[in-house]
């Protein structure tokens, strides 16, 4: 591979991660329905290690192409960088599918529901406490995360780190707040078709805070080993774009899951 | 493997008020990993890297048998009493 005059782009080894990777999710999948059946949870939990050791190696794999071999240049970057766009893209798409979804019961409700929106039965959340602490708390890691960002493009290493670390945190202190919000909710995901578009859609969103928190927490490791230089630090750069994403998510649904009435 | 299990004790080094003592192995990688040896990507980093190649192969084969153990027997009729 050495012998390559560093050619514009490149085509990386041949690699398990791919087989690895779907196995798992086969496993995984399978492993669901046999829980269901079969009251066994063996099948998906060999799964959910397979993803997980195809996740580390297969980023292990990247960050060696790019750091330790040089890879990742402009052009390569830039391929990369429309990949992330793509799948960010996918990614809204995938929430507004929740969002239609509860636009659709709220906007015109059934009889069955009390003809009303929120329905019959339900009390929901005041917005403007844990919800609106929890909005403040994904704002500030939108500033803590740029300040990261001109920290690296700087140079200002221990800055950088300080910010960065600063960003996690505040991500795990949503991810706490919402567990107990959870916890303390007058209504389940069985209540109803409010329950189920409110848990489904919050969930999805929480779960995808604490995949921003760990490909930070991530970040956060490379640049304390030296792997981000100022004018080449891609991986950053997805970590906070998918990170903000998920941040416009939240006060879309702020704004519509979690107010008195259907807007 | 190694380097992974140095990183969370880097991490804590790296929060210091001396953060400059962590050194930056970034060149000594990038040596390692562009000698000339043929060997893929994967499995460049050495010996841990076979072992949890390794490891990971197993898991995938292992589980695709069971997974297919488990379609077998979901697949026959149920016992009546």
């Amino acid at each position: 591979m050495a012998h390559q005059a560093h050619a514009m782009l490149y085509s990386v080894d041949p690699s398990p991660s791919p087989l690895t990777g779907a196995v798992a999710a086969l496993l995984m999948t399978s492993g669901l329905a046999i829980s269901m059946h079969f009251h066994t949870t063996t099948l998906m939990s060999l799964g959910l290690v397979l993803l997980l050791l195809t996740m580390y190696q297969s980023s292990r794999d990247i960050i060696r192409e790019g750091t330790f071999q040089g890879h990742h240049t402009p052009p390569v970057q830039k391929g990369l960088r429309y990949g992330m766009i793509l799948f960010i893209t996918s990614e809204v798409f995938f929430f507004l599918g929740f969002f239609s979804a509860f636009y659709h019961s709220s906007l015109a409700p059934t009889p069955e529901l009390g003809g009303c929106s929120p329905p019959t039965g339900i009390t929901t959340l005041n917005p403007f406490e844990v919800p609106l602490l929890n909005t403040a708390v994904l704002l500030a890691s939108g500033v803590t995360v740029t300040s990261a960002h001109h920290s690296i493009m700087e140079g200002q290493r221990k800055q950088a780190i300080q910010s960065l670390t600063l960003t996690i945190l505040l991500g795990f202190y949503f991810t706490a707040l919402q567990a107990m919000e959870y916890y303390e909710a007058p209504f389940t995901i069985a209540d109803g078709v409010y329950g189920s578009t409110f848990f489904v859609a919050t969930g999805f969103h929480g779960l995808h805070v604490i995949i921003g928190s760990t490909f930070f927490a991530i970040c956060l490791l490379r640049q304390a080993q030296y792997h981000f230089t100022s004018d080449h630090h891609f991986g950053f750069e997805a970590a906070a774009s998918y990170s903000h994403s998920c941040l416009m998510s939240y006060d879309s649904s702020f704004t519509s899951l979690f107010t008195d009435e259907a807007s | 493997m190694n380097r992974l299990l140095n990183l969370p004790v880097a991490a804590v080094r790296a929060f210091s008020s001396s953060s400059r003592t962590l050194k930056n192995k970034v060149p000594e990688a990038q040596k390692l990993f562009q000698e000339d040896n043929g060997l893929p990507v994967h499995i460049k980093g050495g010996t841990s890297d076979v072992l949890l190649y390794r490891a990971t192969m197993l898991l995938t084969v292992a589980g695709t048998c069971y997974s297919i153990y488990w379609l077998l027997v979901a697949s026959m009729p149920k016992k009546k009493q």
